[in-house]
């Protein structure tokens, strides 16, 4: 039971992570790998705010919402729209957010040093529960509301908003999109803005799960959430959800009963079967080739 | 001095070969991030089973290391390869980077590999060995760009579907590539470890990868200097940032990922698009070309059996296409015999298109047979339908973008030239020969639509009419028995029309299959032997052009039934060219009738 929760708590700061992955290749068939640079600097920020700005854990995580949301402005910029139009998009954005997720780092490095940073002690609250016999903390039942209710919001302005509306088209076909009025390169912007705000709060809640933030952290998670996206099908929002719970889950159960050193062999191999045998992921939709 | 920037040149040297492994698959546009993994299991194998260098040198050492490991890598490739050659683009690198990371983590966990602590490997390799190693590889890449084989990787690049079309084997090519990435990545894993003195799986992990890949990319991944200069660029910005005083820590980093970016951004194509592409026309080709014109495929081209005339080209028989409950094409019987021009008419959506994609082999049928040229279409893959002799342009050109003109058409005489890469990398005259009989056909081609002044010019700069054209130079470049254009004239203005309706007279003079879709239906009834006249994906109507026109059925189809409207909508447009068209024959069919946005004919025509 203990285990499960646990799994569950990770499962969900993966997930948060990967739907902001998703959302951008989803809807604008873009992979963007300074995603995970995003997540690791919002967790030095977060620290920062914390340590510095003697804010409470919880008034930090709106905050870094919106420091992720500009972040998310500034990749959109620089790394993604010279890019508009070129037949090598594909490639260049993947190598131009890299490059921009380098200097993402070298900043933080600049700002924080190489080191590994922690909130400061007593910053976390001690309330804890028992459910069925397994011992949770207030923190991690924060972590799982936080990211549920950041899920449902997103799920709910992709389905029911006039924005959420716009994002669909521009995935559909983002030429039609533009005759019929969807300001494309707002859609865009925005879409990278919630990305990024994402990828920063589940940045946050990762350091504070396990109260360390450090450079290589967004590297580790990458794989990841490139993990996550694919099992759960690329650019599928509950998809997503589902194979970050299901990978929390998978590391927690396997560390117990395989050994840590075998995780990531079975992260890659469901990862490579379910490629092999549905390409499309567990919820994606298959695209239809047109002649 | 030399000894002074030995381990950069060094190190130059290896980021290189291991960007040649990614160039080796991205020229054919596939986004693979396997090669880490490659390069790991090479390296260890090559280390942990060749002999030690203290036995038989080390020299014999090293290469003993190398063939293993090219082997292990090829063969790695191979394996990973059949099953994951079906993804595209980032699917195909995140299983591969799955790959990759599975196997870091099972060396990890060996113990002959020695775990995280890594294996010991003596130091072999020297700056001229790499150097060396890194001159063979280029030249394999540089011998490859201009052969057919190389020629057929870009073209699945720019357009797979297309590809398929001329005749390409897009999954083999696509594992050949695949393979070849293996063999290179392995010969870096190999080189690498006799350098580096200590091996551990950590030093092929995600982050190897992504730098191999930043590499092949910003050097350019078009050209086979490429992954030189990548490499260059990559290694030396550090060096220089350390020799100008730059300190430590954040700065250079900074700088070297801004730098990566300004390139990314400002440099589409990479260092190498710095370096002039020369689009090659060897002196005297045209003439030969003209020379030859008339004479039937050139010397040095694979002769071509066509079907006499008056034998079956292609015979359908109760052939139907349906998509989730709706009949696209239904029931249809139909023979076309060598020698024919066949046009397919019919209003928007009445299953011309896909009749044609059948026919092709781009789409199987779901119900009924075909067989097209001896081939049974339904299981025969595309490129063997166009081996058999079918060729076809597409209703949206699918030309090959960032080809010039005549790469273009050159990848349009694939199965009709030979394959010359391996002879080219021995330099072997006679691939040379073949080489310029290819170019001669594609000349030929490019003459016979009117664009050979333009044969240097990319494909995506030319304007619309004549890509149209070179599409239909592309498609007779494989010297077809059967020809099929789909919409050719659509968006040409009246004289372009002309101009084509002309060329495909010529071309059935000269004893080619064609049947065409066209909306000009006055350009069809002037151009073909026998129009079909599909209606909801059904054959309404079938015979001379003459007959066509006076069918009451035809009329009805694309202008409703009133006779009223029919009269007055044909009328002015009677006397299109065919004498036997009886006084009502309704020869311009206003387009828009049917509901359609159709471009209006605007074909001139000659009352007589």
């Amino acid at each position: 039971m203990q285990q499960l929760l646990n799994g569950i708590f990770i499962g969900s700061i993966y997930a948060l992570f990967a739907i902001g992955f998703t959302l951008v290749f989803g809807i604008l068939d873009r992979l963007n790998l300074a995603h995970p640079a995003v997540f690791a600097a919002s967790a030095f920020v977060g620290i920062e705010l914390v340590e510095r700005g003697g804010l409470s854990l919880w008034a930090a995580l709106p905050i870094v919402f919106v420091f992720g949301a500009v972040l998310g402005l500034a990749i959109e910029r620089l790394a993604f729209r010279p890019l508009k139009g070129r037949a090598d998009a594909h490639f260049a954005g993947l190598i131009s957010s890299i490059a921009l997720a380098g200097m993402f780092i070298a900043l933080l490095q600049w700002r924080y040093g190489p080191d590994t940073r922690r909130f400061p002690t007593g910053s976390f609250p001690d309330t804890r529960f028992e459910i069925a016999g397994a011992q949770v903390t207030l923190v991690q039942v924060v972590i799982l509301a936080v990211s549920l209710a950041l899920m449902v919001g997103l799920t709910y302005m992709v389905t029911r908003t006039r924005l959420g509306r716009g994002m669909r088209a521009v995935a559909e076909n983002p030429t039609a999109a533009r005759v019929l009025g969807v300001n494309v390169d707002r859609v865009t912007a925005i879409t990278f803005a919630i990305s990024s705000a994402l990828g920063a709060v589940a940045g946050v809640l990762f350091a504070i799960n396990v109260n360390t933030a450090q450079l290589g952290m967004g590297a580790a998670i990458e794989l990841k959430g490139l993990a996550v996206i694919i099992v759960g099908g690329m650019g599928s929002l509950p998809g997503a959800l589902i194979g970050g719970l299901l990978l929390g889950l998978a590391e927690v159960f396997a560390v117990q009963y395989i050994g840590s050193s075998w995780i990531d062999v079975i992260a890659f191999g469901l990862l490579f079967v379910i490629l092999l045998l549905r390409p499309q992921g567990l919820l994606g939709a298959r695209k239809v080739r047109e002649v | 001095m030399l000894d002074e920037y030995a381990t950069t040149l060094t190190f130059i040297a290896l980021g290189a070969i291991f960007a040649y492994s990614f160039y080796a698959v991205l020229i054919a546009g596939q986004l693979s991030l396997g090669q880490a993994g490659f390069a790991a299991l090479s390296a260890f194998a090559g280390a942990y089973l060749a002999p030690s260098p203290t036995d038989v040198g080390d020299v014999p050492a090293l290469l003993i290391a190398v063939a293993i490991g090219m082997s292990v890598g090829a063969l790695a490739a191979v394996v990973l390869g059949l099953p994951t050659m079906h993804l595209r683009g980032v699917f195909l690198a995140i299983a591969t980077l799955g790959f990759a990371e599975a196997v870091r983590v099972v060396l990890t966990n060996q113990e002959w590999t020695g775990g995280a602590q890594g294996l010991g490997v003596p130091r072999v390799l020297t700056v001229g060995m790499a150097w060396l190693a890194l001159g063979l590889v280029a030249y394999w890449f540089w011998r490859m760009g201009r052969s057919r084989y190389g020629r057929a990787l870009e073209a699945i690049r720019e357009d797979e579907l297309a590809a398929r079309a001329m005749g390409i084997d897009v999954g083999r090519h696509r594992l050949a590539a695949f393979v070849t990435a293996g063999a290179v990545a392995g010969l870096y894993g190999v080189l690498y470890a006799y350098y580096v003195r200590l091996i551990a799986p950590d030093d092929f992990d995600f982050v190897a990868a992504v730098e191999g890949l930043v590499t092949a990319v910003v050097g350019g991944s078009t050209m086979f200097l490429g992954p030189i200069l990548g490499s260059g660029f990559q290694t030396i910005v550090p060096e220089i940032q350390r020799a100008v005083g730059v300190e430590a820590g954040w700065i250079r980093p900074f700088l070297a990922s801004l730098l990566l970016l300004v390139v990314i951004l400002f440099l589409p194509g990479g260092l190498a698009s710095l370096i002039r592409r020369r689009t090659r026309l060897p002196a005297g080709a045209a003439d030969d070309a003209r020379a030859d014109a008339g004479e039937g495929p050139g010397r040095g081209l694979a002769g071509r059996h066509h079907p006499a005339a008056g034998e079956p080209v292609v015979s359908l028989s109760g052939l139907g296409k349906e998509y989730g409950g709706v009949h696209a094409v239904r029931g249809v019987d139909l023979e076309i015999r060598a020698g024919e021009v066949v046009g397919l008419i019919g209003p928007n959506g009445a299953g011309k298109t896909t009749l044609v994609n059948m026919i092709s082999g781009l789409v199987p049928p779901s119900s009924g047979t075909a067989t097209v040229l001896g081939s049974t279409i339904g299981r025969t893959p595309v490129h063997r339908i166009a081996a058999a002799g079918v060729s076809r342009t597409f209703q949206h050109s699918k030309l090959f973008n960032r080809l010039s003109a005549l790469e273009n058409v050159l990848v349009g005489a694939h199965l009709v030239s030979r394959p010359t890469f391996l002879r080219r990398l021995l330099w072997l005259p006679s691939a040379r020969r073949d080489e310029r009989a290819a170019l001669r056909q594609a000349v030929r081609c490019l003459d016979r639509v009117g664009l050979a002044d333009r044969a240097a010019a990319r494909a995506e700069a030319l304007s619309y009419g004549d890509q149209r054209r070179l599409e239909i130079a592309r498609a007779l470049a494989s010297d077809p028995s059967l020809l099929i254009l789909d919409e050719p004239a659509a968006g040409m203005n009246h004289v372009e029309a002309a101009r084509l309706s002309e060329l495909i007279t010529s071309l059935a003079r000269d004893g080619l299959t064609i049947l065409f879709i066209e909306h000009n239906v006055g350009m069809v009834l002037q151009t073909c032997t026998r129009v079909v006249v599909l209606n909801f994906g059904e054959v309404i109507a079938s015979g001379a052009p003459g007959e066509i026109a006076a069918d009451p059925a035809v009329i009805e189809a694309y202008l409703g039934s009133d006779e009223d409207d029919a009269g007055s909508a044909g009328s002015g447009a009677t006397a299109a060219g065919r004498d036997a068209a009886p006084p009502d024959a309704v020869t311009n069919l206003t387009p828009g009738a049917a509901g359609t946005l159709d471009t209006p004919d605007t074909t001139p025509r000659n009352p007589t």
